[in-house]
């Protein structure tokens, strides 16, 4: 995906000429490194990740900050007395205008929404990874008949078309609160993650170093967790990367169609909801800075999780 | 091949079948249930509701619901045994075969088994006639959906990466992370304001006909209609089309072509590549029938994983833009509580997400010889 | 896929009718990130009708890079071609000729056979189609007539029942038999030249033997002249009638395959033959070229082989040779070491002697004590 943007192997060969020319020893710089050091020094070269990386922060800040300075109230009306259907255009009091109705700002709207749809993606993620983790591992590690029924299980659920069983869960267990909406997205996003790390215990389960291990007494649950998990992690990180990106996007969605959270608490989604209605008048500011806020979070969670696969890839060197 | 592809339907069935039991599992485990729709009318009493129930077989134990909803219990025992388990008897139909064959053999005819979905509880209507009135708008939009994605897909792709690092490539490249990172509902969102609002106002904001001009779409008169001003029709669900189109299959394309583009490359970086010049092939022949062919190997199976998507987006599309398929008829059945048309759409989007794996795997089985069964 | 040069130079004058292929100073760079990588320096030679040169050198010498892009297989950029390099053919220089004109040359007049069987042939294409497209475009032949053809340069590469392997494709085949393939492709429109570039190296031994065979059978009969590009002396010894032994992208020595296998005038092909381990040198220890191919981004000032050479003086370091004639020897006769001109006149004697020791009984092993 990445190779216009990311940066050229051959800047990393630059530099390794350079060393080489300056007498260090940079192999034996590299062989003391470990795993995780050796992941970032390729993470931070790439540059796309590392600004994905920069808009995050940025946004976990104003997540946690944002609602102190702007608090939302969703039954404070800012102009109480004053019934204007037309929303106002952006302007230097409301930089992202004012919402059609009920004139909202939409910056504080946005603000107060970000907190919400990065703690569902976030969180959702969680709980599908550990879910996946648990099933994989169940799955590879038992075998025979549980595991069949385990994958079989599996591939039932990826043949729902899942952001359609996620509205119907919305609407029939959902009474719009946030815990809820991502328990529900964290049941549903877990089957990918299950896959890989059954895939790992099955292949590493009969490689010789873990034969050796049992042959030494080895307990299992210390092969599992020293040798087996950490192994798995880096696809874990990266398909985590995606289910945030998808669970952002998709309660996005539910929320927009009012199965998902209700509008006492902004998202990124519900503050759409109503913007449909204001076709007619044009007010494009009301749907297009909350769209913006998604496209920009989930590009940088993209972003970061290129950056992620390049590095934690062994085959591909810094 | 035939063999292979009778081995991969019977291996479908258990899969179809442990959706069956999710799909009814999941809208069983729902609080309130189909009379939760009551609960704000006052005329209605408790005694009224349990009517309803009774009249529905709600009151039923889980499994018999299931059985009847799946249709193992033949009509003509089904009305004696309501209220009990079904006994063994119940299975077989009026014809002396198991009530789990197709109609014609088993002789039943209700029941999902039976192609019967059984009946809407908002209006009555039988769920088969709901859902194959919906599936006309939804075909229309799906398939000429999956021509444009497919066909601009590869074309980007393809041109990207034989121009690789060309201002075309770079932009793509900036359209596909972009395109991939945005929410197809919010596209369509700013769709309607740009090309239908006060600006602009030059497509149609929703619906998939001029109502003014035509009879509903799908009702007789419409058809009369149809026949009477077939281009005119035409051109008007056409110019209707546009907008959900374009929602429709922004995202794909973009994931697409950057995978059409990545394989094209690595295609174009073969030795066989290298074989084909030196045969003194045309540059064209070089890149369409030599890398282009190996290309496509492993884009025809991306393209057989994301098919189900095109269900997922039609139903948020028709959403915003009013078209009246199986996306709007969903989220009227969420709103309704209607079980049966859920259920119904449910498993013939699963049923769809099974075929068309099964038809990814075929084929790449087709287009590579090496893949032997 | 720009292929066409900016700016053509003026173009020499074509060479002897006799002369099939004519390298004339051939500058193949390449342009990367970290700088420019002189893959060819400046290579010349010449191939005559009908006849066999070989071209020897370890891997990164330039050899492969020499036949791609006589075969203006190489794309442009990375690769950048010398304004006043030329590669005549037949008559026709055609390193600065259009790519259109080019094609209708490869394939037909110009084939070449590639290291690696199992990729060179496209999978999803069967083996009758891949030669067949090839023998309708050049040949402008039926569909039909191509399908007969192409059975017909199967069975000349001694491939069984042909008629049934053109409706195989190359994953139902072996190694050997898709080198067979390769070969017959390349036959298939009677080439006047065949590039073989290392077309054994990925085969099981005993196969080797026999796709060598195959191609001088064939070359004799077809009456082709043939580029082997090999890193083997052994093949060189056996298969061709010229040798030329390149080293870090320059020809160093060239000669006929007798003059370069016997008598070795540089050091670098001294120092190859010294590594051959043969049934004399048992016991004794194995001879190696010491250090390693330099790095093409900081090749040595002058010699490149100078670090690297038992013999080196202050010369070599300052000046870098030319392939100067060598004395006593025909015209043909060429090496690129200052023990070949005047100022190297006192060292050649005992160079050669040392190495005509060395290939007795191993080097060092007078030395040795035990």
């Amino acid at each position: 995906m990445s190779d216009v943007f990311s940066n050229e192997p051959g800047i990393e060969a630059e530099r390794l000429r350079r060393a080489e020319e300056a007498g260090e020893d940079y192999e034996v710089g590299l062989e003391s490194l470990s795993q995780w050091q050796l992941a970032w020094r390729k993470f931070r070269h790439h540059r796309l990740a590392l600004i994905g990386l920069g808009i995050i922060a940025t946004l976990i800040v104003v997540a946690i900050a944002g609602p102190i300075l702007m608090p939302f109230d969703f039954a404070t009306i800012p102009v109480p007395d004053k019934i204007v259907y037309q929303g106002s255009p952006p302007s230097l009091a409301h930089p992202m205008g004012e919402t059609g109705g009920l004139q909202r700002d939409v910056l504080e709207l946005v603000v107060n929404g970000s907190r919400t749809s990065l703690f569902i993606g976030f969180s959702s993620m969680f709980i599908g990874v550990t879910i996946g983790t648990i099933v994989g591992s169940i799955a590879g590690y038992v075998g025979g008949f549980l595991d069949n029924l385990l994958m079989r299980i599996v591939d039932v659920m990826l043949s729902l078309p899942i952001l359609f069983v996620i509205l119907v869960a919305g609407r029939f267990f959902g009474n719009g609160s946030v815990v809820l909406i991502v328990v529900i997205f964290g049941l549903f996003s877990w089957m990918g993650v299950s896959r890989l790390v059954r895939s790992q215990f099955l292949s590493i389960r009969e490689s010789e170093f873990v034969e050796a291990a049992r042959a030494v007494g080895v307990r299992d649950r210390r092969i599992i967790f020293r040798h087996i998990l950490p192994n798995a992690f880096s696809p874990i990180v990266v398909v985590a990367s995606l289910i945030v990106a998808g669970n952002i996007i998709g309660e996005a969605f539910v929320s927009f169609l009012g199965f998902g959270v209700s509008p006492t608490t902004p998202t990124w989604g519900n503050i759409l909801s109503n913007a449909l209605t204001f076709i007619p008048l044009g007010n494009w500011w009301w749907p297009m800075f909350p769209g913006l806020a998604i496209i920009l979070t989930v590009l940088a969670v993209n972003f970061i999780g290129d950056g992620l696969r390049d590095a934690l890839d062994p085959r591909s060197r810094a | 091949m035939i063999k292979y592809i009778v081995r991969r339907t019977i291996q479908a069935i258990p899969v179809l079948f442990g959706i069956t039991i999710v799909v009814y599992g999941i809208l069983l485990a729902a609080p309130g249930g189909p009379t939760a729709k009551f609960a704000q009318n006052p005329r209605i009493t408790q005694e009224m509701k349990e009517d309803f129930k009774r009249a529905w077989g709600l009151d039923q134990p889980v499994p018999v619901q299931y059985c009847r909803w799946m249709g193992f219990c033949s009509k003509e025992v089904d009305a004696k045994i309501l209220g009990v388990l079904p006994a063994p008897a119940a299975f077989i139909g009026p014809k002396g075969w198991p009530n789990l064959l197709p109609t014609p053999l088993s002789g039943a005819s209700n029941g999902v088994l039976h192609g019967d979905f059984g009946f809407s509880i908002s209006t009555g209507e039988l769920v088969n006639k709901a859902i194959s009135r919906a599936a006309l708008p939804t075909l229309i939009l799906a398939s000429s959906a999956l021509v444009v994605w497919l066909v601009v897909a590869i074309l980007i792709g393809v041109y990207a990466a034989i121009h690789r690092y060309s201002l075309f490539d770079q932009a793509a490249t900036v359209f596909a992370y972009v395109g991939y990172a945005m929410p197809t509902f919010w596209l369509g969102i700013m769709l309607i304001f740009l090309f239908s609002g006060p600006g602009l106002n030059i497509l149609p904001a929703g619906g998939m006909t001029e109502t003014r001009v035509s009879p509903p779409f799908g009702s007789d008169d419409y058809w009369v209609y149809f026949g009477a001003n077939t281009v005119a029709a035409i051109l008007d669900i056409g110019k209707h089309l546009i907008l959900p189109l374009f929602t429709l299959v922004v995202v794909s394309i973009a994931g697409d072509s950057r995978f059409v583009r990545a394989s094209m490359l690595e295609a174009l970086g073969q030795d066989y590549v290298r074989t084909a010049k030196a045969k003194g092939l045309p540059a064209r022949t070089v890149t369409f029938k030599h890398a282009l062919r190996n290309a496509m190997l492993p884009v025809v199976t991306n393209i057989g994983l994301e098919l189900p998507l095109l269900f997922t987006g039609a139903i948020v599309t028709e959403t915003i833009f009013s078209w009246p398929g199986m996306g709007r008829l969903t989220i009227q059945a969420i709103n309704s509580f209607d079980y049966p048309v859920l259920m119904g759409i449910l498993l013939i989007a699963a049923t769809l997400t099974v075929f068309a794996n099964l038809l990814a795997d075929v084929a790449y089985a087709v287009v590579d010889p090496r893949i032997t069964y | 896929m720009t292929e066409t040069l900016s700016a053509p130079a003026p173009l020499g004058s074509p060479p002897a009718h006799e002369v099939l292929l004519d390298v004339r100073d051939m500058k193949t760079h390449f342009k990367v990130l970290d700088g420019i990588v002189p893959a060819v320096d400046g290579v010349s030679f010449s191939l005559g009708r009908g006849q066999t040169l070989g071209i020897v050198g370890e891997s990164g010498s330039g050899k492969s890079v020499t036949a791609l892009t006589i075969m203006r297989l190489l794309d442009i950029p990375p690769a950048v071609i010398g304004a006043e390099s030329e590669v005549w053919f037949d008559g026709r220089e055609i390193l600065h000729m259009p790519l259109d004109s080019m094609r209708r040359i490869r394939g037909k007049d110009m084939a070449m056979i590639f290291q690696e069987p199992l990729t060179s042939l496209n999978p999803v294409l069967s083996i009758g189609e891949q030669i067949g497209e090839q023998v309708r475009l050049h040949l402008k032949v039926s569909r039909h007539e191509a399908r007969d053809r192409s059975i017909e340069s199967l069975r000349s590469v001694g491939i069984p029942s042909p008629e049934a392997r053109i409706k195989q494709f190359p994953h139902e085949m072996s190694g050997g038999m898709r080198q067979r393939v390769m070969i017959a492709m390349a036959l298939s429109c009677e080439p006047k030249l065949l590039i073989a570039d290392e077309p054994t190296t990925a085969l099981d031994v005993t196969i080797q033997a026999q796709i060598l065979e195959l191609l001088k059978v064939i070359q004799q009969r077809t009456g082709s002249a043939l580029l082997l590009i090999t890193h083997d002396l052994g093949v060189v010894a056996e298969m061709v009638d010229h040798v030329v032994v390149m080293y870090a992208g320059q020809v160093v020595e060239q000669g006929t395959a007798n003059e370069v296998m016997l008598e070795p005038k540089a050091p670098y092909t001294m120092g190859l033959l010294e590594s051959i381990p043969t049934a004399e040198k048992r016991g004794g220890r194995l001879s190696v070229i010491k250090g390693v191919v330099p790095s093409p981004f900081h090749l040595p000032p002058a010699c490149r082989f100078e670090p690297r050479c038992p013999y080196a003086w202050d010369l070599c370091h300052e000046v870098a040779p030319e392939l100067y004639p060598v004395v006593g020897s025909g015209s043909g006769r060429r090496a690129r070491c200052h023990l070949h001109q005047a100022a190297g006149e006192s060292r050649r004697v005992a160079a050669l002697e040392l190495h005509a020791d060395a290939m007795r009984v191993g080097r060092g092993l007078k030395e040795d004590p035990a």
